[in-house]
């Protein structure tokens, strides 16, 4: 996302960007002319950055498929689900470990660790895809964030990356995926930003999967290919599509109604939220190594 | 200066409301200064205390707006007759549907780990507008046989979704003055036993269903509009290479040549597709929310669009009716001593709020 100038923001459409608004300046506090409910103080307190945090809660942009009363019976079985079991915060890019009950597997337990490259949903049917090399075989899951069998979801790296989606991993260097599964999780100071990983990734030569040349991605090192692709890469671009404001609009959740939605549910994933930050110190306490 | 608004997306306008998000479309239009604006009521030209009067009648009538189940209605009184005689069940008797909204589709697990889809149905407002009784009642749809057994159901309508009477006419506004219950957007005649009969005025709740009770659900399938023989018919079509011209998705051969020259009627052709009344039937209840009055059915394949009706009954497949007696004729809330929980569930159904499912070594 760029910003240009002050009245115009321009970043591309994509079918996962129902966070962003098209609003151009964040809303105003609520101001002491309003009356001061309880849900329009919780409106001030609920933090911004919720909608990037929990992105499942925001539904469908598509007008012919929402209905109110389901959206929030769907939020209240969300929230009952978090309640047993710590869906942490993570982003396109980190690295994650997520532990599930397996009918057939020893120990009745499956643990697998991986990069994110894919996190896509909304509500209950909220998904991500990890993605990890394992003896020089790229393997990916999908998980279901809300599926019952999940015990545990760690992560062990918390970080972005310069793409909204790494889907180009499928046709890099195996070193770009590859994680060991007896990874440490790597701890971040409270109140540090996420931090962004400016990797430049390395890909194999065509033929690739998609034409990634066509898609203006930040994470990948410069194309070594003939003219006539990126000749053609530029005849079929719409450039114009980042300055099509009802387009936008369509494809996001205006940013009144994600304020309402976040402040009915904030209460409980402030509470949750409260309660990780509790364990994750006293993990980091016990975190001593044994000496001599 | 002349300018148009945009046109957003909207499901198809009928009775139903979709969702207080949507956009009214404007298209303001300056020529002779004539302003032409869609989907608004038609404009009479009441002065602002008429239209108070108007309200304050209605709600004088009708009792306060509020939101009842999620849904905007008017806090009715109780009923005007003197209750009638309740029958009883017994095994073959037909008691009545309930008209339901779809509002949507979410998963829901079931204890053994396996994903299933569950549509969302919610009873909306539903209440008993006239009853009538087999001898009087003469159904439509008749039979052309010899031998006409004389009809053996009554007829029970029933309303969904109460409106302001100011949206509808005066003569529609008069199917509801017997029962003195508010004009209903939607209708349903539902054929029951006269053992089944309810009095008007009656509310129909959610929880006249059971958990793991198996129903019938009858919806309008999405409008697809005029298709193509493949997508209409699931015909498959020609090659879209080696050699093939101009033939990809044509119905090919529509005759059989010879004696027959002629092409037989019935013949599957491109049409109209959709927009039709579908019955799913044998569908199974996992959860019933009894605050929202909303219905949990397994599967996704309800006929119709999300905000969409749809008529749910009791199935007729006969080795998936309950032995069980559900609650006859209807589910009635002062029958019971503590008001039902807010959720009930399944057995076999996972619920959210239990904890996660593991699985235990049988050795």
């Amino acid at each position: 996302m760029t910003l240009i100038s002050d009245k115009v923001v321009l970043f591309t459409v994509h079918k996962d960007c129902r966070c962003s608004s098209s609003a151009t300046k964040p809303l105003q506090d609520v101001s002491e002319s309003r009356d001061q409910t309880t849900l329009d103080a919780r409106k001030g307190v609920v933090p911004p950055q919720y909608r990037f945090v929990y992105p499942e809660f925001l539904p469908d942009p598509k007008i012919i498929w929402r209905n109110n009363v389901r959206e929030k019976l769907e939020r209240a079985d969300m929230l009952s689900r978090r309640c047993h079991v710590d869906i942490p915060e993570f982003y396109v890019g980190s690295i994650l470990a997520v532990t599930t009950s397996d009918p057939h597997a020893l120990g009745k337990t499956t643990r697998f660790v991986g990069i994110c490259i894919d996190r896509s949903g909304c509500g209950l049917r909220a998904n991500f895809i990890l993605r990890n090399v394992i003896d020089h075989l790229g393997t990916e899951i999908l998980y279901e964030m809300y599926n019952p069998t999940i015990q545990k979801i760690e992560v062990l790296r918390l970080e972005k990356r310069l793409d909204d989606k790494l889907l180009y991993l499928r046709d890099a260097l195996p070193e770009y995926c590859t994680f060991p599964f007896n990874m440490e999780p790597e701890y971040l100071p409270e109140g540090t930003p996420v931090p962004v990983n400016p990797i430049k990734v390395q890909l194999k030569p065509r033929p690739w999967l998609e034409r990634w040349e066509r898609q203006n991605l930040q994470g990948v090192q410069p194309f070594k290919l003939p003219k006539r692709f990126f000749e053609k890469a530029k005849a079929v671009a719409t450039p114009w599509e980042k300055f099509d404001l009802m387009k936008t609009y369509r494809s996001t959740i205006a940013e009144e109604e994600q304020s309402e939605i976040f402040s009915e549910v904030y209460s409980e994933l402030h509470q949750l939220e409260f309660t990780r930050k509790k364990m994750k110190r006293k993990k980091m306490f016990i975190k001593p190594k044994k000496t001599a | 200066m002349e300018w148009a608004s945009f046109l957003c997306e909207n499901g198809p306008f009928h009775s139903g409301l979709v969702s207080s998000e949507l956009i009214i479309v404007l298209v303001q239009l300056n020529i002779n200064k004539i302003s032409i604006s869609l989907f608004q009521k038609y404009n009479e030209s009441l002065t602002p205390e008429n239209k108070s009067f108007i309200k304050e009648v209605v709600e004088d009538k009708y009792g306060p707006q509020a939101i009842i189940g999620g849904v905007t209605t008017y806090q009715q009184s109780p009923l005007k007759n003197e209750p009638m005689e309740k029958g009883t069940w017994f095994p073959g008797v037909r008691r009545t549907g309930v008209i339901a909204r779809k509002i949507g589709i979410y998963p829901m697990w079931m204890n053994d780990g396996t994903k299933v889809f569950s549509t969302l149905l919610q009873v909306v407002d539903n209440h008993v507008i006239r009853y009538i009784p087999p001898g009087e009642f003469e159904p439509t749809r008749k039979s052309k046989k010899k031998i006409r057994y004389p009809n053996r159901f009554g007829c029970l309508l029933v309303g969904a979704e109460s409106e302001d009477p100011q949206t509808f006419t005066k003569e529609y506004c008069g199917l509801f003055t017997s029962s003195g219950l508010m004009p209903k957007k939607v209708l349903g005649r539902f054929f029951v036993s006269p053992e089944a009969a309810i009095q008007p005025g009656t509310p129909l709740l959610a929880s006249h269903f059971k958990v793991g009770q198996v129903v019938d659900i009858r919806g309008k399938t999405i409008d697809r509009g005029f298709q193509g023989v493949v997508k209409r018919w699931g015909f498959k079509g020609m090659p879209a290479s080696h050699g093939v011209t101009k033939t990809h998705r044509r119905p090919g051969n529509i005759g059989s040549g010879g004696t027959k020259a002629r092409v037989m009627p019935g013949t599957k052709m491109p049409g109209h597709m959709g927009n039709r009344y579908r019955i799913l039937k044998g569908v199974e209840i996992l959860r019933i929310n009894t605050q929202y009055n909303v219905l949990w059915v397994k599967g996704l394949a309800v006929a119709g669009g999300t905000n969409s009706i749809c008529y749910i009954y009791d199935t007729i497949l006969p080795f998936r009716k309950s032995t069980e007696p559900p609650p006859f004729p209807t589910f009635y809330p002062e029958d019971l001593e503590e008001p039902l929980p807010d959720d009930i569930y399944s057995e076999k159904l996972h619920r959210f709020s239990s904890p996660t499912i593991t699985f235990q070594d049988t050795k």
